[in-house]
This record gives C-alpha cells, sequence and structure tokens, in this order.
C-alpha cells in the first residue's frame, strides 16, 4: 500500500548505513559552521584537540560518556525487546537521589563497602521508578512511552523536593545536597582525570550483550521485538519480558545517576543529569540496539561534547552546535535503520 | 481573583495553541512528541522575524514556518520513512533545541546570543464587550494571539467534525485501510497533518515571546510541548477537551505563583507535578477503551 516501498537491506549494510547517517550529519554541522563565518575543518580539528588532547581531556571525555554508555545500553535491551522506554531521564535522576541517599546513611562504613551500597542503592532507585512505569503500562494498558516520558517530569520534581527536603543542605541558596561522605567518592584513574565509571560501563555493555545473545531471556526479548505475534505463539511471557527488559533499564540508569553524583559531582545537584536520558536514546539508536555497539557510540558523543566547549572557546562556534548534531545523527540513523523492522 | 484567572488565562494560551497542533497530527495517527520542538521553533522564528522585520506580524509568519518545517522533519522520517513516531519527536526537539540556540547565537557573529527586546504585544479589548463589567476584563481584553487560540478551538471543532477533509484525517488516526480504499492517500494526510500542526504549534511558541516575555532564551518553552501532549491526552483529543485541560494546568501554575508570593508551606514541585500527574491517571482510567486514534504510531505498511 501507498509510495512508501518496503525496502530490505542485508543487517551487513547496518553498521555502513549508519556511519553514512552520522558522515551526513557532520556534513549538514559543517555546512552550519561556515554559515556563522568560521572553517569547518579547523571547528572540527579544535574538537578532536579538546576531546582527546591531553589525558585530562580524555578523562573528561570518558566522565562524559559514562552516563550515556550506562542508561544507553539499558535503553538499547528495551528498545530490542519493542519496548519504547524513553523514561531513563526521569529514572537516572531517581537513581541519583537514591545514591545520594544511600550514600549519606552509609557514611561511617569503609570506602569499598560504602561505594557498593551507595550504587546498588541507585541501581534499585532507577529499577523502582522504571518498576511504577512498567506497573502502570501493563496494569492499566498506558502506552509505555507516555508513561514513562510523564513520568520523568514527575521525577525531575521529585528529586527538587527531596532536594529542598531531607535531601538538601540547609542554606545553600541553591538545591544541592551536602557533600558526600569522603568513603563514597569513586577514585581518580591514576594517570587520567577519569573515574572508573567508564569500565563499569563497558562491563555493563558486555553484561548486556551476554544477556541479550546468550541467555534464553535474551532470545526471548530478541523475538519479542521482531514480532510480538511469534512470541506469544512461542508461549513467551509478554508481561515478564517487558518486566524483565524494564527493571533492567531502570537499574542501569539508576546506577549512571549514581556514578554521576558519587564520580564527578560528589553531591546531588538540582539538575545533574539533565538531558542524559535523552542521550541515552540517541547513543542506543546510533548503536543500533547492540549493547556492544552503543560503547562507541557513547564513546563519539561524550568526545564531541567536551570537544565542543574547546571549540567554543578557541573558535567561537557555539558549542551547540554538538546539541544539533545529535538531533540530526538520531534523524538520518531512523530512517537508516527503519528497514530493519 | 480576577488577577488568578487572567494568569491561568495567559499561562493556558501557548499550551492550547500547541495542543490544538497535536490534536491535529494525533487524530491523524501520528504521536505529537515533538510538540516541544515546533514550539520551541516557533519561539525562536517569531523573535527573530519580528525583531529583524519590527512587524509582529512578520514574527507570527516565521513561526508558523518554523513550526512547520520541525513538523516537515517529523513527516518524513516517522511518517515517509515509518521511524518510531516517539523517538523521532525525541530527535527533533533536541535538533529544535540546539538549532534554535546555535543560530541565535551566530545571527550577530560573534558566538554570544545577539540581545533582543521585544515589545509584548498589547491587549486589544475588544469594542463594545471589553466594557461588561468582570467579564469584559476576562474574556474580551486579551492580546492578538489568545484571541486566535479561541477561534482556533472553534475552527478546529469544525474541521474536524464537520468537513469533508476533518473527516479523512480522522480516519486516517482509526483505520488508514480505509482511506487507502476510499481512494485518498493516508500517507500525504498524515503528512499534511503533521506539517500543519507543527505550524499551529510554532504559533504557540510566538506567544510566549511576542505576546508574554519579549526575548527568546535557549530552551525556553522549558517542558510546555510536553504539557500540552499531556493536555491534548487528558481532553481526550478534542479541541475543547484539551483546551480545558490547559486552562486547569495554567491554574496549578498560577495557584503556585500566588503560593509562592504569600509563603504558604505547599511545596511548589508537588503542585507543578500535578499536570502530569492528571494526564497518567487520565491515560490509567482509560485503558483500553480510551479515545486514542485506534492507529496512532503504527507504520503505514503496505498491503501484500
Amino acid at each position: 500500500m501507498l509510495q512508501a516501498r518496503r525496502v530490505r537491506l542485508k543487517p551487513s549494510g547496518l553498521a555502513g548505513r549508519i556511519l553514512l547517517a552520522l558522515l551526513l550529519s557532520v556534513i549538514c554541522a559543517a555546512a552550519l559552521i561556515a554559515l556563522s563565518g568560521h572553517d569547518p575543518l579547523a571547528a572540527f580539528a579544535a574538537i578532536a584537540r579538546g576531546a582527546a588532547g591531553s589525558e585530562h581531556q580524555i578523562g573528561a571525555s570518558l566522565n562524559r560518556s559514562t552516563p550515556y554508555l550506562v542508561a544507553g545500553v539499558g535503553v538499547a535491551l528495551c528498545f530490542r525487546g519493542g519496548v519504547i522506554n524513553i523514561g531513563a531521564e526521569g529514572q537516572i535522576a531517581v537513581g541519583g537521589a537514591g545514591a545520594a541517599a544511600t550514600a549519606l546513611a552509609f557514611s561511617a562504613a569503609p570506602a569499598p563497602i560504602a561505594i557498593v551500597a551507595a550504587l546498588l542503592g541507585g541501581a534499585l532507585a532507577g529499577a523502582a521508578w522504571a518498576g511504577v512505569a512498567t506497573a502502570i503500562h501493563l496494569g492499566r494498558r498506558v502506552h509505555e512511552v507516555l508513561a514513562t516520558l510523564l513520568l520523568n517530569f514527575v521525577a525531575l520534581l521529585l528529586v527538587q523536593q527531596l532536594l529542598a527536603g531531607p535531601l538538601g543542605q540547609f542554606g545553600a541558596g541553591f538545591l544541592q545536597s551536602p557533600l558526600m561522605p569522603r568513603s563514597t567518592w569513586l577514585p581518580r584513574l591514576p594517570g587520567f582525570d577519569a573515574h572508573p565509571g567508564f569500565l563499569i560501563a563497558v562491563v555493563a555493555a558486555a553484561a548486556c550483550s551476554f544477556v541479550l545473545w546468550r541467555t534464553p531471556f535474551g532470545f526471548a526479548l530478541r523475538v519479542a521485538g521482531s514480532s510480538r505475534l511469534a512470541a506469544a505463539y512461542a508461549g513467551f511471557s509478554l508481561a515478564r519480558l517487558t518486566w524483565g527488559a524494564m527493571l533492567a533499564a531502570g537499574a542501569l540508569a539508576g546506577l549512571a545517576g549514581g556514578i554521576e553524583v558519587l564520580g564527578v559531582h560528589r553531591r546531588l545537584i538540582e539538575g545533574f543529569s539533565l538531558g542524559f536520558g535523552f542521550k541515552a536514546v540517541t547513543v542506543a539508536l546510533l548503536g543500533a540496539m547492540e549493547p556492544l555497539a552503543v560503547v562507541p557510540a557513547a564513546l563519539f558523543v561524550g568526545l564531541l561534547e567536551s570537544g565542543s566547549l574547546a571549540m567554543q572557546r578557541q573558535i567561537g562556534v557555539p558549542s551547540a552546535l554538538v546539541t544539533v548534531i545529535e538531533g540530526l545523527t538520531m534523524l538520518f540513523v531512523l530512517v537508516a535503520t527503519v528497514a530493519r523492522k | 481573583m480576577i488577577e488568578f484567572l487572567a494568569a491561568t488565562i495567559r499561562i493556558a494560551t501557548p499550551l492550547a495553541l500547541a495542543a490544538l497542533g497535536g490534536i491535529l497530527s494525533e487524530r491523524a495517527g501520528v504521536f505529537a512528541v515533538g510538540l516541544e520542538g515546533m514550539m520551541l521553533a516557533g519561539a525562536f522564528a517569531a523573535t527573530v522575524g519580528a525583531w529583524a522585520s519590527g512587524e509582529p506580524a512578520i514574527g507570527m509568519l516565521l513561526a508558523l514556518i518554523g513550526g512547520a518545517a520541525i513538523g516537515l522533519a517529523v513527516a518524513i522520517v516517522a511518517v515517509r520513512f515509518r521511524a518510531d513516531n516517539m523517538v523521532t519527536g525525541l530527535a527533533v526537539n533536541i535538533l529544535s533545541l540546539g538549532l534554535t540556540s546555535y543560530l541565535m547565537r551566530i545571527i550577530a557573529g560573534g558566538g554570544r546570543p545577539v540581545n533582543i527586546h521585544l515589545t509584548p504585544l498589547a491587549a486589544l479589548p475588544i469594542p463594545g464587550l471589553a466594557d461588561i463589567p468582570v467579564l469584559g476584563r476576562l474574556l474580551f481584553t486579551h492580546p492578538p494571539l489568545t484571541y486566535v487560540t479561541a477561534l482556533g478551538c472553534v475552527a478546529l471543532t469544525l474541521f474536524l467534525g464537520r468537513t469533508q477533509a476533518g473527516l479523512t484525517l480522522r480516519a486516517t488516526g482509526e483505520n488508514p485501510e480505509a482511506v487507502f480504499a476510499s481512494g485518498a492517500n493516508p500517507l500525504i494526510v498524515r503528512m499534511l497533518a503533521v506539517v500543519s500542526g507543527g505550524a499551529i504549534a510554532g504559533l504557540g511558541g510566538a506567544v510566549l515571546t511576542l505576546q508574554q516575555v519579549g526575548t527568546f532564551t535557549d530552551g525556553m518553552t522549558s517542558g510546555r510541548g510536553y504539557l500540552a501532549l499531556a493536555a491534548l491526552i487528558v481532553g481526550r483529543w478534542t479541541p475543547w477537551g484539551a483546551a480545558a485541560a490547559c486552562l486547569v494546568f495554567g491554574a496549578a501554575e498560577a495557584f503556585e505563583l500566588r503560593l509562592q508570593s504569600f509563603g504558604v508551606p505547599v511545596s511548589s514541585y508537588i503542585i507543578q507535578m500535578v499536570p502530569y500527574l492528571i494526564a497518567l491517571a487520565v491515560l490509567a482510567g482509560l485503558g483500553q477503551s480510551s479515545k486514542l486514534p485506534a492507529s496512532i504510531g503504527q507504520p503505514l505498511q503496505r498491503e501484500h
């Protein structure tokens, strides 16, 4: 029906098409840079230098990529199962609050125990928030996108409320928690100005890849993602798959929030994760919903973002350009991967 | 009290206009997650247009075009290429945020946002009606785009319910195969609905800049597009319902502003949650018997 042609493309061409989509958005970005009266090549060079020019900058880029990667693999897992979870934004924020609350409660514990407890607290809080969305989605048959999207706003306000009340630092002037106990700070990697969050993130991606490709749950999830009918016919419980994917994604998003709080800010700050959840969707898309491919996708976005600040400082091209590239990349990748369905 | 109601209407107007655009899109079967980006593009285009030309009308025209451009992106990616509606909406919102912030900085050169201060559009009292004691001030003394919003509700209600084109649009949202069988092209219908919905939502963004703030700042819609999305759900995809929901949301925000000024110890964050919680409750209450257009979000497939 209609003019929309059904195109069948081999999965092997997928990586090529995604790279093409990336190239197209970079070309558009170059045009925008030229429009501002600057030299695109010089601007890109400034981005590259700013992103990876020194060990300090590499560390900053890795820190930047970490929450996108951790939350992004969770989003990829959900999308693979046909569950469009765009609630990472709220789950990260709630996870950060959960980690902060746990860290403050464990202030007397020795460092490794306190860190593990705080990160677990973050993951649990994120999973719980994803659980609320899942319960509304499955229990009341509300579209999962609307449930997760609306709960994002509730989550951000909830964290603000917590910061204005029990978690807040009295008299700080703006919404933030007291400094986390030193025992819960993530250590710095020797030589780099990075916390070990990126390593945790890569392990999470590998674990998700294993679950997706080497376990019965992952198989059922992939079947459900390609055809709900086939999954139901095979006797897989769609409700159980949805719960599994959503709770895993929520826990990962919560972990991302916890890592950001303990590794970067060392306190909970209002809006610390603003836009992270949407970036998680961006990197999941760019990684074609393949957990291991989300690693380079998140690195790309992280490098781009930390490099763009240097570009703005040195050449004067506004760093908002990165947001344009992210939006364009998402659109082009959507078009490039749509034939997979 | 009149102050409170006036504030309610003022806050509700941009939301309602965006929600009208969203209804057009969703009734044709395309989720309107991109409303935020459409509003933002409209707000930006209106500011720059009015600033460069000195004519608010040019600003409004550009707002329509700006919103429609974002709508066109959604139409191409989500309708023509059948990508997921929601993720496409998210993508255009990010794109619009980046593009408006970027362009705002390069317009004047030098990498700093250009400094624009417009005089907000003045209220146009409707002769005769505006002199009615209380009602006149409340209903008939508003800036122009507020009247446009009210007229838009009437026009969209008539369009959807009383015209052939409106029927085709609704049928495309419910049962595109039937539309195809009747000789119309649901693909074109959806694309047109999304683009014109984008234009209307863009004008909603212009309300913020031309009529209220007088300037553009990065991401200034700050979630109003999503609020409009919630409103059209609460209003069950009807113009009057959505407008009523916007008034309720507007009242909640106006109430919150009052509370702050009186120092009442009710948390403003809890009050700000109200619109989203109402939307969730309404969606949960609708359950499967929902008024959600039957084929919404489903790509148009070629029949075998």
